[in-house]
This record gives C-alpha cells, structure tokens and sequence, in this order.
C-alpha cells in the first residue's frame, strides 16, 4: 500500500467548528526522521493541523494515516494504541499537578503495561539526567520554572517511546529566558534522528533543524520548501508578508 | 427548666443504665451516617462521570436523561418524604433490624444526587489540557479520568463535600420516622420516661457538634495532605 511509506499521511483533511472552517481540505505526507516546522499567522489553523494528526481534534472530513494505519474511523482502542506512538508537547505544558515528576513519566507507561514499575522508574531517571533534572524526581510540578516543567513534559512524551514527537508552540507561554533550554533539548532530539513536527514561532530554531517548512494560512498550506529556500526566497506573498513582519 | 440538674443529670444517665440507650443511639447515628457518607460518594461519582460523559460523547442520551431525573427528584422531594417511602413502600416496613441499613441505603442516596453535583463541578474545573495531555500518551479516558481527573476534582471539591456530609449526619437525626432508635430518638425516649427534657436535649446537641466537629477537624488533616502538591 502506498500509505506506508509515509510515518503520517493526511488526505483532504477538513476541520469546521461551528461555522468557522479552520482547515480547508490538507493532504500532506510526512516521513520518518523529517522535522517539520509549521508557522503562519494566529488562527491560520498551524494548531488544529497538529491536533488532528493524532485526533485530539477529530476531523470534520478526510483522513488521517499513521503508520499505514487509518486514524480516522479507527475503533478507540486502535487510536489510544497509536496515539501512544505520538508524543505531545501542549503550549501550557499540562504536566499533572498533583503528582511528582515520576509520577507524571512514569504513569502511562505502567498504566498501558508497556513497563513495569521498576523499568518506568529507572526510564525516567535516565532521560531526566539527561535534562540534568533528575534532582527533581520528587518535586510536584508547582516547584518548577516554567522551563523545567516543559523539558519534563518532554521527557514525559519521551517515556513512551514514541515514533513521531508533536510540539504545539512549547515555548509561546515561557519566559523569554527560558525558552533557550526547551529549544536546545528539542534540538538535541532532532540530532537523535526523532521525527517530529513542530508548530512554532522560533525562526531561528526552525532554519537551524527543521528539513521542511511549512506556511499556513486561512486554513490552507501555501507554502512547503527546505529552510534555505523558505527563508531566502519565499514566493507566495503571504508568506513573503508574514516573514517580513516576524523576521 | 433548670432546677435539680444533678437529678436531672442521674435520672437520664445512670438510672436504669439509660446512657446504655443514648450510647446505642449513637452506635446507630454513627453506622448510618457512615454508611450514608460511602454510599453517597459512591453514587455522586457515577453520576457526576456518568453526566460528563454523556455531555462528551453525545452518545447514551437516555442515562443522562436517568441521571438528571434522579437528581431533581432527590433534590426536589424532602428526605423524610423519601425515607418514609423506601421504608413503607419499598421496603414494605422493614424489620426493626433492617430498619438502619433500609434508613442508610435512603440517606445515601438523597446524598448522591447532592453530591453528584460537587463532583460534576469539580471535574468541570479541570483545565481540558489535563484530559488532552492523558489522551495524548494514549490513555484510554476512563483510565485519565480515574487517574487524572477525579484526584485533582476530588480536592478541588473537598471543603464542598465536607459541608454536604456535615448536613448529611445531623440529617440522620429524623430516624425516628421510621422507628430506628438513633441518637436522637434516644434521647425522646428517656426524656419521655424521666419527663426531664433540658439534660437529654442539650446532651444530645452537644454529642452532634462533637461528632461535627471531629468530623472537620479529619477533613482538615485531609485538606491539609492533598494540598501537598501545592506547595511552592
């Protein structure tokens, strides 16, 4: 099947809330170990796009494939199997307030049954020690900076192992100090090889990492090019527009 | 009213071993109200998911539609009313040793109704990036909510739900509808034999703030615990 080439396939994918059509028929292909970075104008839809590659939003229309697996239309048990395979970063972090560090890592994982408690624990000390963090396994989020509670959040996506990591703008609610150690742990991870897609407004981060570009706008991807390109010599007016005000 | 208390004081406690009855007055207050308490959570969470879910999913209409008939029945007929119907009709009077738990199983379930609105309101105070962030790590949603959700809803609502079973154990006190024999009904019973009614009334008011004050003074340490997390 042709589908299977591809990590996350998307055919004429729509997404209407209410009267307000956010995405407007998107068929994108993505392949393991590519990076791509979205950008476009506030309610250009950069967000719900990434919402629906694993059915946070579920589409009003079209189709969502993952591994060769249709998402859309999957029974509940198939897509919280893949969505397992499907890290998410959120802008607010979402870390799980009333649980410690370990416990925020290591609860899906024992949950699922994919480890038991001893390989869950010993997994969050590693990738924690690798954010140099693992000072903070029993703290509760609250006794975090915001860019502590990030990278963790990371590392909680982390824990699963997972295929492709989704970033919906991780750094747009930091501190500007902050935002520095979020992005070169997601750099770090981009050098690993992980396959990730990445809605942001950080240029510099998407012209250092990204493989491909992506500018949304009004519902609709109008633009798709390698950084260099994108940057240097963008075409559609739009995005021509678009980088001459954020640049 | 006020003259030969230490009489009045002899009459009511040791004459007879009449504390003896006051004593198993309050054994039966204690059991019900307990029993009340659990069944209350009980049923107030199932409620409470079950209406979240059903305004979730759209799917299952009619258990939400059961859901909402059960809570404004309850909270809309008056809970002697009601423990007179499940000990008369339901129950067709019950024997004097059933009575309690057929009195436990009502208290319980008025209790539920106002209970499954706390915790609805709870959950709906949870930011929906907590339920997102569950789902995403491929959390089926009844294992976030469990695991997620209802902690974090729990504490939220807790001083509401304190308050909610503070009602609930002086509530207990109109037992005596159907002839069980709790704290107060105990106290009728011995100011009805001693024609003394200052000691037994008043003793018996200040064994039910005792009880409510234990009862906060709990709730407190608990706040106290899950505010853990809380900490900066």
């Amino acid at each position: 099947m042709e589908t299977t080439q591809y990590l996350i396939e998307t055919k004429e994918l729509c997404k209407q809330f209410k009267d307000n059509l956010v995405l407007k028929s998107i068929s994108k292909t993505i392949s393991r170990g590519e990076k791509v970075v979205i950008v476009g104008p506030s309610g250009s839809g950069k967000s719900t796009f990434l919402r629906c590659l694993n059915l946070l939003e579920i589409p009003t229309s079209g189709e969502v494939w993952f591994e060769g697996k249709l998402l859309t239309g999957a029974s509940e048990q198939e897509i919280d199997r893949l969505r397992a395979k499907m890290g998410m970063v959120f802008q607010q972090f979402n870390l799980f307030p009333h649980m410690t560090v370990e416990g925020n890592i290591t609860l899906a994982p024992i949950k699922l049954g994919l480890m038991d408690e001893r390989q869950a624990k010993d997994r969050a000390k590693e990738l924690l020690s690798r954010i140099s963090l693992l000072d903070k396994l029993d703290a509760y989020p609250s006794q975090l900076s915001g860019g502590q509670k990030q990278r963790v959040a990371i590392v909680r996506a982390l824990a699963m192992n997972p295929d492709v990591m989704l970033f919906d703008e991780p750094t747009s609610a930091l501190d500007p100090e902050m935002v520095g150690e979020v992005l070169d742990f997601m750099h770090a991870l981009a050098d690993d090889g992980m396959t990730m897609v990445v809605v942001s407004h950080e240029m510099g981060f998407a012209r250092e990492v990204a493989t491909r570009m992506m500018f949304m706008d009004d519902g609709k991807v109008l633009e798709e090019a390698p950084p260099t390109e994108f940057f240097g010599n963008p075409q559609n007016p739009r995005l021509q527009n678009f980088l001459s005000q954020v640049l | 009213m006020f003259e030969d208390i230490p009489g009045q004081i002899y009459r009511t406690l040791i004459q007879d071993n009449r504390w003896l009855v006051l004593m198993d007055g309050l054994l039966v207050t204690l059991m019900v109200a307990g029993i009340a308490i659990v069944l209350g959570i009980v049923i107030g969470a199932l409620v409470a998911i079950a209406k979240v879910n059903v305004v979730y999913s759209g799917r299952m209409k009619w258990l939400g539609v059961i859901c909402e008939i059960y809570t404004t029945v309850i909270r809309g007929t008056p809970v002697v009313v009601q423990l007179l119907i499940m000990y008369f009709i339901i129950f067709g009077a019950a024997s004097d040793k059933m009575a309690p738990y057929v009195g436990a199983l009502a208290f319980g379930i008025n209790s539920g109704a106002y209970v499954s609105e706390v915790i609805r309101a709870g959950i709906m105070s949870i930011d929906r990036g907590q339920m997102e962030a569950g789902r995403s790590l491929g959390l089926p949603r009844n294992i976030t909510m469990r695991s997620i959700i209802l902690p974090q809803a729990f504490k939220n609502v807790l001083p509401a739900l304190g308050n909610e079973f503070i009602v609930l154990i002086k509530e207990t006190s109109v037992l005596g509808f159907i002839a069980v024999t709790d704290l107060t009904m105990a106290a009728q019973l011995i100011r009805s034999r001693t024609f003394d009614a200052f000691i037994p009334l008043i003793l018996t008011a200040l064994i039910y703030l005792g009880i409510v004050l234990l009862f906060t003074w709990a709730l407190k340490k608990l706040e106290k615990k899950l505010a853990e997390s809380d900490a900066r």
